[in-house]
């Protein structure tokens, strides 16, 4: 059985079309990511997939308990993490837990044991008394997630799970998640950081437009694009660099630069690197590091989307 | 689970949004001043001028607190809990809507039940007003609280972040409802438009038992006063369930 089952799942707003006939599954113990652009269909295709909202058409079950009809049944099954941080700001860290298990009748003795497990799984177990309003982002977003944990769920949705997070909180969820999914858990991750879907994902979906334009591996999604490769290069006075200068370089079909390197796309890899050490000597600086690399899902997604902004040649990912 | 067990859960789920509601929403600034300042305000208006004795202001008083008081809760709370993204916790929870709508219910419903006491006890300890009958009291206390509180969550079903856009179509109906129900001018007394209308009031049955605890009579037969607030709390809560289904998409 899939955990997750939709089969040309639509959602209309008047003459909006916010997803269009997608079908996907998603089978049990995977991590499947949503990739895409704001506005893209990832939220609507989550409240579709936890009954908040109802599709216009199409089918969609989880555990093959249809999420329209058996919406009770199939809740449940899962976990939900919000977007938002959705808390309650004027509860303690305890009573929002404890307010969530309640809601999916959790017995006393059993929400407090769990209760506490996660909340010093997540590192707040110090701070459990203390109104939520005083927490940070970080610690908001983490109780969240514990929150959606409550319930020990087969199945949990995470919605943007660590957008704009400080870095131990990242590394909390992140660790969180892999451990689910070393139990076996479902993960369904909404996001538009395409690096958190790249190192969780087994799966990803790219969606744009309310359409899916693709649903593979992240290494398979990378090896469709292979004329993609390209040569990241330092050089040691970056101000001294123009990147007119090396779009005119051999090879070169197109510059962005990141940081402080460049990345110059070719389909010649070799004569673009011949070309840049040439570039280097005739204008008297130095090649920190040069390396080739391998189209990323960033560039599959470019792709895909369509999405790429020019700004005076540098290439960036709206 | 069985058929008991889903009852349970969503009797369980109800108490748990009420108690929740309980613990942030009860002493916030906005919700003392319209559910319990506002009655009083309301009445000391009436009172002013008015000859008639404490037995037939404090059953207004009672009546005008219910209602203010029970409707009061939830077009603050869910306005504020769309904004803060939390509604959507109570709707994505394993319970039916039906069971979210109840508990934000029983929280205006606990709240008034609380408020009516202020002006109850005030009537014996202060006025000495003599209760002639608990039955009818305690019914129409009941049932009027249950009421209003399902009308304001019905009213919060509008589809706003800002509880003040449902507080202004709320006091549309709230105001209209105090002339128009016998509240402090008897209904045989209105123009005759207005007799109509007071049948389409809950306030008028409401407030028709708990002048029967202090006077004995009744304008309708006391059992068509709880048979007419049961419809109305049915229609109330049929009516937000679709509404919330409707403007939650």
């Amino acid at each position: 059985m899939h955990a997750i089952e939709v089969d040309h799942l639509s959602k209309h707003f008047g003459t909006l079309v916010a997803l269009n006939d997608i079908s996907f599954s998603v089978d049990e113990g995977e991590t499947f990511g949503f990739l895409g652009p704001n506005g893209a269909g990832k939220t609507t295709t989550i409240r579709l997939l936890t009954g908040i909202s109802p599709p216009t058409g199409g089918t969609a079950t989880v555990f093959g308990k249809d999420i329209v009809r058996e919406t009770t049944a199939a809740r449940k099954t899962m976990g939900i993490v919000h977007e938002t941080s959705n808390i309650y700001d004027d509860l303690s860290a305890w009573q929002n837990l404890m307010f969530t298990a309640e809601l999916y009748t959790i017995g006393k003795k059993e929400r407090e044991q769990r209760g506490k497990e996660l909340l010093e799984l997540f590192g707040l177990w110090e701070r459990r008394t203390e109104k939520v309003h005083g927490f940070s982002k970080g610690m908001k977003r983490r109780l969240t997630l514990a929150m959606g944990l409550i319930n020990n769920p087969r199945l949990l949705f995470l919605d943007e799970p660590t957008s704009g997070l400080d870095v131990q909180s990242n590394l909390i969820i992140r660790e969180v998640i892999r451990d689910l999914t070393s139990r076996g858990v479902t993960v369904f991750l909404t996001t538009h950081n395409i690096e958190e879907a790249n190192l969780t994902c087994d799966r990803v979906a790219i969606i744009n437009r309310g359409r899916i334009a693709a649903i593979d591996s992240p290494e398979r999604l990378k090896s469709t694009i292979q004329s993609a490769q390209s040569v990241e290069v330092a050089f040691d006075r970056v101000a001294a660099i123009r990147q007119d200068d090396l779009r005119q370089l051999y090879g070169v079909s197109e510059v962005r630069k990141e940081g402080d390197k460049f990345r110059l796309f070719t389909q010649d890899p070799s004569g673009v690197i011949a070309a840049v050490m040439e570039y280097a000597t005739v204008h008297n600086t130095r090649v920190l590091s040069i390396n080739t690399l391998g189209p990323s899902l960033e560039d599959v997604f470019i792709k895909l989307t369509g999405l790429e902004v020019r700004t005076k040649g540098v290439s960036t990912v709206d | 689970m069985d058929g008991y067990g889903q009852l349970y859960a969503e009797l369980n789920g109800a108490w748990a949004i009420a108690k929740k509601d309980i613990a942030i929403y009860y002493f916030k600034p906005n919700i003392i001043v319209s559910g319990a300042l506002f009655p009083l305000f309301m009445f000391l208006a009436f009172a002013a001028g008015n000859s008639a004795g404490p037995s037939v202001m404090i059953p207004g008083l009672i009546a005008i607190t219910i209602l203010f008081s029970a409707s009061s809760i939830e077009p603050v709370s869910i306005p504020i809990e769309r904004r803060m993204k939390t509604f959507d916790r109570l709707i994505s929870a394993p319970i039916s809507l039906h069971a979210v709508v109840l508990g934000e219910s029983l929280s205006g419903f606990l709240y008034s039940m609380g408020i009516a006491f202020v002006p109850l006890i005030a009537g014996m300890l202060i006025f000495g007003t003599p209760i002639i009958s608990f039955a009818p009291l305690v019914a129409g206390i009941i049932l009027t609280s249950f009421c209003f509180a399902t009308m304001g969550t019905l009213f919060a079903a509008y589809p706003t972040e800002s509880p003040g856009d449902i507080m202004s179509m709320l006091n549309l109906v709230r105001l209209p409802l105090i002339f128009i129900s016998g509240v402090f001018i008897p209904i045989e007394s209105i123009p005759s438009i207005g007799q109509v209308a007071a049948y389409f009031s809950p306030l008028t049955y409401g407030n028709d038992l708990i002048q029967a605890a202090y006077h004995g009579h009744t304008h309708f037969n006391p059992l068509l006063d709880v048979a007419m607030l049961c419809i109305f709390i049915l229609f109330f809560q049929i009516f937000a369930n679709q509404l919330y289904r409707r403007w939650n998409e």
